[in-house]
């Protein structure tokens, strides 16, 4: 297993830069899921690490190996599609061989190492058949058999679970981190999904527009966004971000949305602001409702209430803006109902309302 | 499954089937017109109306074989006797052998070497074609080629004016650097013509093979040469049996420049068939057998491939 390195990566396809200055150390054994929309990059830097494209510049280095100019074969990496890409001419068996093959080795561990594969994975009865003849599960799990048979340096996926339906997505997010434990293979695995990014990840990469937005535990991603673009795409429900003005000083501050009434917080929560343009952003479960009024709280009415059975999101309006706001199932009875609204400013978040980069409060 | 149909449709579909029955009738029509002269006695072959019941006999095959003449005399008795069958079939159809002045042995008709030359040229040039075409398309589908789409139209440009066209300059050039009636000129010039068409074809198929499956044997180890013999080729077997069909097909059926550029050493069956027309009275039962064997390599070729030829490309082991 391998530790990887990118420095200073740049990749231009034309004149379109896809790649912007990458700067990436994964350790030995490691788990990093690189998070982003489509043409976001995140493909590309993975397909970069394994040789599949060129980078304009900048070094990859494997274990202390420069590698960017080697062929994708010389890496001594495994990678797995999103498509799978099994051989539809080989059996199973034939599929998983094919990188032992590669390599020459003997026919009688060549058998042994399919059929360890095949075990862990839980494939064995697969082995004689055609690729077609497989459901997606059973395919994605041969395309990893495939990639671990030869004990590669590191195991990179593209999106390997995206083609599959939503119940299986879970198993086998569940199976692959399963396999990375037992295997303490370095991962290197690209999704769309925030879901899976967050419970595969030991550390997350937040890419957008070919530049790394946040490189950090899931945790840290979650509880301190490093941008506006992380905070919105981290979470589900969305943040709610929405621009804000500190008013006042003394010991509370009042930060108001719009034209509205305005929340009463410390003043020690928005001292680092010195008053410039912010936005604020918080969220759902941040947002505290409540039937009654009470001190800090704020008279509003709910605009819409979704039920998502284990809670509901309902949405209120302070001044212009509409918030999201997540509450126990069946606590807004439906849109038009008075409530009364706090913020847990403990969960703020503020943000430079130019260059959307977080404000953090150095600690 | 049977999926809902309104009665336009039902009606729609009987109207289809019934033209494609006449389709059928008109294609095979000939076909079968070939086939039954081939094994008709000289005497029914020109009937009108053309006969359709008779006793099928071997004697045009036989006579197809063998230099034959006029008989002046009949056959003597003890050479009738010794002969074996085929040459019976001759002497009761009134003709007679050509036997060699000094060894007596009965010369055969051109028709075997011209056969062969035939099956030579076509499987050859059908050969270099495909495999051309196969890795130019490849290299064309896979690898960013400046000017890419300029290349393609030129390669297939090369097919847009009738060959006829230039067969005099060809005829000149050919003679002139030795090529004339030899086998290599046939092939060069078959594979010349084949080879834009297979380009094409060969495009679409292997565009279809998604690129991750070489991708995926790439990333396992092995060189990009590796990867298209283990990965691409299999998967494109059913283009290139279709492309080596039609190559073939239009190799095998190839006459005018067959005509132009050869005369004996590497003449085909399709320019020497209808040779056989001037020589002497037309003997249409020997004509039709000698058609009808020069029919039947191509449909053996397109039976055997026919598997290939009719599986879908991929068969669904890749998520798009």
């Amino acid at each position: 297993m391998a530790q990887i390195k990118l420095q200073n990566v740049q990749k231009f396809f034309g004149a379109v830069q896809v790649l912007r200055d990458i700067n990436l150390e994964i350790e030995d054994g490691e788990f990093v899921v690189m998070l982003g929309q489509s043409g976001c990059g995140k493909t590309t830097t993975l397909r970069a690490i394994a040789g599949l494209e060129t980078v304009s510049s900048g070094t990859i280095t494997i274990d202390g190996r420069e590698v960017q100019d080697l062929k994708a074969a010389d890496r001594d990496i495994a990678f797995v599609f999103q498509s799978f890409s099994l051989y539809p001419h080989m059996t199973v068996y034939e599929n998983i061989a094919f990188p032992l093959r590669a390599v020459r080795i003997p026919q009688s561990d060549r058998d042994k190492e399919v059929k360890e594969v095949a075990k862990v994975l839980g494939i064995e009865r697969l082995l004689s058949k055609r690729p077609s003849a497989l459901s997606g599960g059973d395919m994605q799990r041969v395309a990893i058999g495939r990639a671990l048979v030869r004990r590669p340096k590191a195991l990179l996926m593209d999106e390997p679970i995206g083609a599959l339906d939503a119940k299986l997505r879970e198993q086998m997010r569940a199976e692959i981190k399963r396999l990375h434990i037992a295997r303490n293979s370095t991962s290197v695995y690209v999704t769309h999904d925030q879901v899976e990014a967050m419970s595969l990840a030991d550390r997350i990469v937040v890419m957008h527009d070919g530049v790394l937005q946040q490189v950090d535990s899931p945790e840290q991603v979650y509880l301190h966004p490093a941008n506006l673009f992380v905070a919105q795409f981290v979470g589900s429900p969305v943040m709610n971000i929405t621009d804000v003005s500190v008013e006042g000083a003394g010991t509370d501050a009042l930060l108001r949305i719009g034209k509205s009434e305005g929340f009463r917080v410390p003043s020690a929560v928005v001292s680092h602001l010195n008053g410039a343009p912010a936005k604020l952003g918080i969220r759902p479960e941040a947002i505290i409702l409540s039937h009654e009024s009470g001190e800090g709280f704020v008279e509003t009415e709910t605009t819409n209430v979704e039920p998502l059975g284990s809670h509901d999101i309902v949405d209120i309006r302070i001044g212009d803006e509409t918030l999201r706001a997540r509450c126990e199932s069946g606590f807004a009875r439906g849109e038009g109902e008075r409530m009364w609204v706090s913020l847990d400013h403990h969960r703020a978040h503020f943000f430079d309302a130019g260059n959307g980069q977080s404000l953090r409060k150095e600690v | 499954m049977a999926e809902v149909k309104t009665k336009s449709e039902v009606v729609m579909n009987r109207v289809a089937i019934v033209a494609v029955f006449v389709a059928l009738i008109i294609m095979l029509t000939p076909i079968y017109w070939i086939a039954s002269t081939a094994f008709k006695p000289r005497s029914l072959a020109t009937t009108v109306p053309p006969t359709v019941m008779f006793e099928p006999t071997l004697t045009p095959f036989a006579k197809l074989f063998v230099r034959r003449s006029q008989m002046r005399e009949p056959v003597e008795q003890e050479v009738y006797e010794a002969a074996p069958w085929w040459e019976k079939l001759i002497y009761d159809d009134g003709e007679n052998v050509v036997r060699n002045r000094r060894s007596g042995d009965i010369t055969p008709s051109g028709y075997a070497d011209r056969y062969k030359n035939s099956l030579i040229i076509s499987i050859i040039s059908t050969f270099l074609a495909v495999s051309m075409g196969t890795l130019t398309a490849y290299g064309f589908s896979r690898f960013k080629v400046k000017g890419e789409q300029d290349w393609l139209f030129f390669i297939l440009s090369t097919r847009m004016l009738p060959p006829v066209v230039v067969a005099i300059p060809m005829f000149l050039m050919y003679r002139t650097v030795g090529l004339h009636d030899t086998h290599l000129g046939l092939i060069i010039l078959y594979t010349a013509f084949n080879l834009s068409f297979a380009v094409w074809i060969m495009k679409g198929f292997i565009d279809e093979i998604p690129k991750e499956y070489e991708e995926a044997a790439l990333v396992d180890g092995y060189t990009r040469l590796q990867a298209f013999w283990k990965i691409v080729l299999p998967e494109a077997l059913t283009g290139i049996a279709a492309t080596a069909v039609f190559c073939f097909i239009i190799a095998w059926n190839e006459y005018a420049f067959a005509l132009m550029m050869t005369n004996r050493n590497a003449q085909t069956a399709p320019p020497y068939i209808p040779s056989q027309v001037g020589s002497g009275l037309p003997d249409w039962s020997v004509i039709a057998a000698g058609a009808f064997l020069f029919l039947l390599p191509v449909a053996i070729f397109t039976f055997l491939l026919r598997n290939h030829l009719l599986r879908g490309m991929s068969f669904g082991a890749i998520r798009k």
